[in-house]
């Protein structure tokens, strides 16, 4: 990342990390009614918009939380660029309904691009991610879930009864195997490319 | 990739390898982009596996309380949405009920009746150590509003006591509900004459009974006399101040 400034939104960004519960409910009073309007004007209902609306929250939250998550430009244009686009994700998946697609509803800055890039990007790769985490054999995802749980790897080896250096291996080999169903499916080389 | 690979990525990311070996790997990520590739998948699936395993907690209570804020928000949607559901016909349905409503009103507040006013607290005859079979009968046929029966055991009783005022004002609260007027009228006067401590319900009486026969000069006549002590004192006011 460049030395971009930091958008003073990104108390709106923290805020989701913490949790906060006000901060959560401004989102909801000053951004989401815009969301709503614009799904209801798009062949979408109120209950849609709901929906959109907590997915997309959930994707920022995640995002924050896994990797780092600036805010260079304002909190309103990339939230609604990201339901927007949530959005018409939706339409095409249900083609038989009718799209009226207003586009230029707002003006779009290459930071405001860049970031909404960045973070369907993630969602996307997420979605994947967990589809192929469940695909992996039994052994493998209690080995996992174990390891993250439990950080000592010491304890996680005792808890499966298998020596340290076994357990450590085998870490590595499972999340070897989930890299390999990942680079696998057609879903991540379109989303790499 | 071979199985030493991947041990190779995780033992490069714990910081576990030796300074050789972390060079020798360094060197093999720019020159072989399938090994770079695998160890840029390997890294974001550890970061992914971290937030979503080991972070459990938090991040449920983040979805919870998300929930909780989104329902709230919403529920301003669709109760307006009830609102403005409306269609055409619900809208002259609605018009009529408000239409009934007033004319309904408009009745009332012109026309002060008698039925506006005889919904009576239960009454009580019955003393101690005293329960005659009559005194039941004539009081529950009272409360169940049997004003016929009432009538009649009233009789029975007040020929065994004669003097009894308040067995006299229940007899004649029983007549105007069975708009035998004369009887009612005479009674009540004969209380509102007296000392006892019925004579303001007397009074009171008298005047719903005029209202019942929509004598309402003599109604108001009636409900001038009342002493501001009275219980039905302010009632009377209202009733006057309808009749005028």
């Amino acid at each position: 990342m460049s030395e971009k400034k930091v958008h003073e939104d990104q108390k709106y960004i923290n805020g989701l990390l913490e949790n906060n519960s006000f901060i959560i409910q401004a989102i909801y009073d000053k951004f989401v009614p815009k969301v709503v309007n614009y799904i209801k004007q798009n062949s979408g209902s109120v209950d849609e918009a709901q929906d959109v609306v907590q997915d997309t929250l959930i994707t920022i939250y995640n995002q924050a939380s896994q990797k780092k998550l600036t805010l260079t430009c304002p909190f309103d244009a990339y939230f609604f660029l990201l339901c927007k686009r949530k959005w018409l994700n939706e339409l095409k998946k249900n083609a038989n309904k009718e799209v009226t697609i207003n586009e230029e509803v707002l003006s779009k800055g290459d930071d405001v691009q860049e970031l909404v890039f960045e973070t369907v990007l993630f969602g996307e790769k997420e979605a994947l991610f967990a589809e192929m985490f469940q695909k992996l054999g039994a052994a493998c995802k209690d080995l996992l879930r174990a390891t993250f749980k439990i950080k000592s790897m010491e304890e996680v080896a005792a808890s499966l009864g298998v020596s340290y250096a076994y357990a450590r291996k085998k870490k590595s080999l499972c999340i070897g195997k989930l890299t390999a169903l990942v680079q696998g499916s057609p879903k991540f080389n379109q989303l790499n490319s | 990739m071979e199985e030493q690979d991947y041990t190779a990525f995780e033992a490069y990311l714990t910081n576990e390898l030796s300074q050789e070996a972390r060079i020798n790997f360094e060197t093999r990520l720019k020159a072989d982009a399938e090994f770079n590739k695998a160890f840029n998948t390997y890294k974001e699936l550890s970061a992914f596996l971290a937030h979503t395993l080991e972070n459990e907690t938090p991040s449920e209570a983040f979805k919870s309380n998300l929930e909780n804020i989104s329902n709230t928000h919403f529920s301003k949607y669709k109760k307006q949405k009830t609102v403005f559901a409306l269609r055409p016909w619900q809208y002259a349905v609605a018009a009529s009920i408000v239409l009934l409503i007033g004319i309904f009103m408009f009745d009332n507040l012109s026309n002060p009746q008698f039925n506006d006013y005889n919904n009576y607290q239960t009454i009580s005859l019955t003393v101690r150590g005293d329960d005659s079979e009559l005194i039941k009968t004539a009081e529950i046929a009272f409360n169940t509003k049997d004003f016929n029966k009432a009538s009649k055991a009233l009789n029975k009783l007040i020929a065994l006591d004669a003097e009894n005022a308040e067995l006299k004002l229940y007899r004649a609260i029983a007549n105007i509900e069975l708009n035998e007027f004369d009887k009612a009228d005479t009674e009540l006067e004969g209380i509102t004459k007296g000392n006892s401590v019925f004579k303001n319900k007397a009074i009171w009486y008298l005047a719903l009974s005029k209202l019942k026969q929509k004598d309402y000069k003599a109604c108001k006549a009636v409900l001038k006399t009342l002493s501001e002590e009275a219980e039905d004192f302010e009632r009377a006011q209202k009733l006057l101040s309808k009749l005028d």
